[in-house]
């Protein structure tokens, strides 16, 4: 968010979340670490713990990719939200651990260079039944990897918010090679229907949250817009009442969300986008004058859609008119950093 | 239902309303992540009760033989008969180069015992191996019966304790390098009746067959042979390229 990055912007809560995370970590891996080595006295110390923290990891995963979609369908859940890079990172972790003791455990010490023999020890790529699990379960890894390694806000900066979303983005095309890593890995060698049970109802959870949110998110648009613009341009977008104090309408014009907050009588028009991550930020509230981001809290001044010093983000703002006792919006943002004086109604209109 | 309260993460505390609900829900989720891992664990298959002795370290004494994977033949106390076990050194890795000179010879070794039931192979330390001068020469049995074998190829060395488990598909890729590296491939047959038996593969000409099996590993075959015993050996000569895959 500002100049000088810091590995981790410490504060209460990220403390808090970081101790159930690790809480949850640690129970997990001593279930099944230790109650295997008590109900299974003749498994190994490493099958035990390879399996405790690929099993860990992939849960970890479901719940990293859950929290999109349950803040989506409602805002409570947004304090998970807040820190989820955190439980990436964990996630990743926990995967590295894994990938790392296979790697060990299967291909190394071998006659063959390990990572060869990751690629080239099962050749039956024509066969689904025999496919080779462990690369696809590398492939993951790598994308995991990248992911953690470039979720910093650094990262976020330096690349842009498009690029580092389409990276992000590839958490599905992991997720889906995590999936088949386990269907043609452990889940043919295991007997146990609860196994495959489990690992249905992980992708049933995923698919069916990320299905209403986005039903969610397109019900949303629908009520918003398309709003049609008169000859001149401008867009009738609402009754000052409309809008209640602190909050933003969402209008979609142009193929861009815009909110137009209110704060008392005064009224500003900002890109409903937030610059970091694409948070929705329309769906903001009005705190201390400033507009701010429900996902990460991050603030931006109405007026010109700039986050206060030292930071230096920015979104568009749109011009706004009182027409006729309505609201009226130009779709056409203004040039970055604008300062704009905001619409002022009067309070018998609002 | 309208939630009037508004969380922002880098303040020190969040609206109660909000941190109730989310309290719950990572209290049910960290609860929901024990019982994952608890089903998980719980559903494993049970694992064999095979060991590898790591870091213990025993003498042992007795004659190399190579059948034609290297093998230490082992007089049984009170007994006429030799015990045969197989040898490997560390890692993925048979010990072929370090035995076959001493072919034939009474050899005195440090090692550590991986077992299984009443099979036994002896992970040595090669700078160990001490010659004692030449063995009597091994007396071996003649080929006794065909046999139709249905099975899965295994290295010997995981499927006698190193690892578990030491078959299936996900130890496949690990057979492959052990099997490629020189240890010992042997046909892995299931009985629901007792333990696995398993047979040391050769082919027709009783040579070592570890780079024309690796395309079967870990799959189910149907191997059809020339059985041979030696002691408590049982050593399957058949051509690798009429193995069937089921």
């Amino acid at each position: 968010m500002g100049h000088d990055y810091q590995a981790v912007q410490w504060n209460p809560q990220k403390k808090r979340y970081d101790g159930l995370l690790a809480l949850g970590v640690i129970l997990f891996l001593g279930a099944f670490i230790g109650g295997g080595a008590a109900l299974f006295p003749e498994a190994t110390a490493e099958t035990l713990l390879l399996r405790g923290l690929g099993t860990a990891s992939f849960f970890l995963l479901h719940v990293v990719l859950c929290i999109g979609p349950l803040a989506r369908i409602d805002t409570r859940w947004l304090p998970l939200l807040y820190n989820r890079r955190h439980m990436g990172v964990t996630m990743a972790s926990l995967a590295m651990a894994h990938g790392a003791f296979a790697l060990l455990q299967f291909h190394a010490f071998g006659d063959v260079n390990a990572f060869v023999s990751l690629f080239v020890s099962n050749p039956r790529w024509d066969s689904l039944a025999q496919f080779p699990f462990q690369p696809l379960g590398a492939a993951a890894l790598v994308i995991i990897v990248l992911m953690a390694c470039t979720s910093h806000d650094f990262w976020l900066a330096n690349l842009t918010a498009p690029v580092w979303k389409a990276l992000h983005m590839l958490v599905y095309v992991a997720y889906g090679l995590l999936v088949l890593h386990v269907a043609l890995g452990v889940l043919q060698a295991e007997t146990s229907p609860l196994l495959v049970a489990l690992v249905a109802a992980g992708v049933l959870t995923v698919g069916t949250l990320h299905l209403v949110a986005a039903r969610k998110d397109s019900c949303d648009d629908a009520e918003m817009g398309p709003l049609p613009a008169a000859d001149d341009g401008w867009i009738d977008a609402c009754a000052p009442e409309d809008i209640e104090d602190g909050r933003a309408k969402i209008i979609l014009a142009a193929g861009e969300r815009i909110a137009i907050f209110r704060s008392g009588n005064e009224f500003s028009a900002l890109s409903a986008v937030c610059q970091h991550q694409n948070g929705p930020l329309g769906e903001g509230r009005i705190i201390d004058g400033l507009v701010v981001c429900p996902w990460h809290g991050y603030q931006y001044k109405p007026r010109c859609g700039q986050s206060p010093e030292p930071f230096q983000e920015v979104v568009p703002t749109f011009a706004l008119r009182l027409q006729g006792g309505r609201v009226y919006l130009n779709p056409r943002p203004l040039p970055l950093g604008t300062d704009t004086d905001p619409l002022h109604v009067e309070t018998s209109h609002a | 239902m309208r939630n009037d309260e508004f969380f922002i993460g880098w303040q020190a505390s969040g609206p109660p309303g909000v941190m109730g609900f989310v309290k719950v829900r990572a209290f049910a989720l960290i609860l929901g992540a024990l019982l994952v891992a608890a089903v998980a664990m719980t559903s494993q298959r049970p694992f064999a009760s095979s060991n590898f002795e790591f870091g213990v370290e025993r003498p042992f004494e007795g004659r190399l033989e190579h059948v034609p994977y290297p093998v230490l033949s082992v007089d049984r106390p009170g007994s006429e008969e030799e015990s045969h076990w197989l040898l490997t050194v560390f890692g993925k890795r048979g010990a072929d180069e370090f035995t076959l000179p001493l072919d034939g010879h009474r050899v005195a070794l440090r090692g550590s015992l991986i077992h299984r039931d009443n099979a036994v192979m002896v992970e040595l330390l090669p700078d160990s191996i001490k010659d004692l001068g030449p063995g009597t020469p091994r007396q071996r049995s003649a080929a006794t019966s065909v046999v139709t074998l249905d099975g899965e190829i295994v290295d010997s060395k995981c499927f006698l304790g190193l690892m578990k488990p030491g078959q299936l598909k996900p130890h496949r890729a690990c057979a492959t390098r052990c099997i490629s590296g020189g240890v010992p491939p042997v046909l892995l047959v299931r009985d629901e009746q007792g333990p696995p038996t398993y047979y040391l593969l050769v082919d027709e000409d009783g040579s070592a067959v570890n780079d024309r099996v690796l395309d079967y590993v870990a799959e189910p075959v149907t191997i059809t042979g020339r059985l041979e015993e030696l002691g408590d050996l049982r050593i399957l000569r058949a051509n690798p390229e009429k193995y069937l895959r089921r």
